[in-house]
């Protein structure tokens, strides 16, 4: 969560609460990113063989999404709480797999895990660890939604710049230099 | 056979490495901040001195909005003109580079792999691989998705492969 990097602790899981999905807002998410007929047309839904309307899978993914961001700002606070920095989270260089299991129908429940699995300092930004996170999303009956493995960067604490990583990251500033490096990794 | 599909192209009428061009979107400050208040609510994509702190180096969407617009132009000239049966999942994703407000975002959709469904052989899967680029043709963002499709003939046997 907003830990620093070094806080964080392997396998530790973390609810992060639930989301019940409303026929409104599964329509509006289809009709704005995946306006196929049985995201966004409960009547069309039924020739489908999910019988009737279901959420986008990436609507549960989004939402899912939030609810993380909530919890480490909610994390945040109670580091503050404590007298404590928090650590600082940064953007993701991506999803490793996901897997959506069953449909989310209107009405449905749906509740959140975090779980870190892994943990190494980034090959590529100096000072920032990689995070791989696994996210569960079960259904208000227990069922599997979907199973998501993702990566996240986090700050480390410790970290102090060698010379020859702060002449890198200037030269990286440099137009032609700066094509030498990558982003993610 | 299903009303709403019945014109649309099935399983069958689909081959390996066929190509589908996207078409193109712009990617607005509204659209952006929108966006993140709903799904992605961190400072580094609602605010420009967060944003330029931070390692998007300016106010970038979200990976999960690239992600939601890439589907859009998906639906719009594929999944909506295929038998589509709802997607299966993802994997590979990568963001390699931040969508920056004002940016244009295309690319294209290969079809990857076809094969039968093992848990239901009477529907076809279509793995499509998504290369999203940027208006200076610099890759945002890649992933591999699986799509279940139905079989225009579903009692067809399953080809020994």
């Amino acid at each position: 969560m907003t830990r620093w990097f070094e806080d964080i602790t392997i396998d530790e899981i973390f609810p992060l609460g639930s989301h019940s999905f409303t026929e409104g807002e599964i329509i509006r998410f289809g009709r704005l990113y995946d306006p196929q007929y049985f995201h966004v047309d409960p009547e069309a839904a039924k020739s489908s063989h999910f019988g009737g309307l279901v959420a986008s899978g990436w609507h549960t993914v989004c939402v899912g999404h939030r609810h993380m961001v909530d919890a480490l700002f909610a994390e945040e606070d109670r580091l503050r709480g404590l007298g404590q920095e928090p650590g600082v989270s940064g953007p993701s260089p991506g999803v490793n797999r996901m897997d959506f299991k069953a449909p989310v129908r209107p009405g449905d429940t749906v509740s959140y895990t975090l779980m870190v699995t892994g943990k190494r300092p980034s090959n590529s930004i100096p000072g920032w660890g990689l995070l791989f996170n696994t996210i569960e999303a079960t259904n208000q009956r227990g069922e599997l939604v979907y199973h998501a493995e993702l990566v996240g960067f986090s700050k480390l604490r410790d970290y102090r710049m060698p010379i020859g990583v702060r002449l890198a990251m200037l030269a990286r500033r440099l137009p032609l230099l700066g094509r030498l490096f990558t982003r993610t990794g | 056979m299903n009303p709403v599909t019945a014109g649309r192209r099935h399983y069958e009428d689909l081959a390996i490495g066929e190509t589908i061009e996207l078409g193109r979107t712009t990617v607005s400050r509204d659209m952006i901040t929108g966006f993140a208040r709903e799904f992605d609510p961190f400072p580094f994509h609602l605010d420009e001195a967060a944003a330029k702190a931070s390692l998007l180096g300016g106010l970038a969407s979200s990976g999960w909005q690239t992600a939601a617009l890439s589907l859009r132009m998906l639906g719009d000239t594929f999944l909506n003109t295929i038998a589509s049966m709802g997607g299966l999942g993802f994997s590979d994703l990568k963001w390699k580079k931040p969508v920056m407000v004002g940016d244009t975002i295309g690319g294209m959709a290969t079809i990857a792999a076809l094969r039968r469904s093992k848990s239901h052989p009477e529907r076809g899967i279509v793995t499509l691989d998504l290369d999203i680029r940027n208006q200076k043709g610099e890759p945002v963002m890649s992933m591999r998705l699986a799509n279940l499709i139905e079989l225009r003939d579903p009692s067809a046997p399953v080809a020994a492969s």
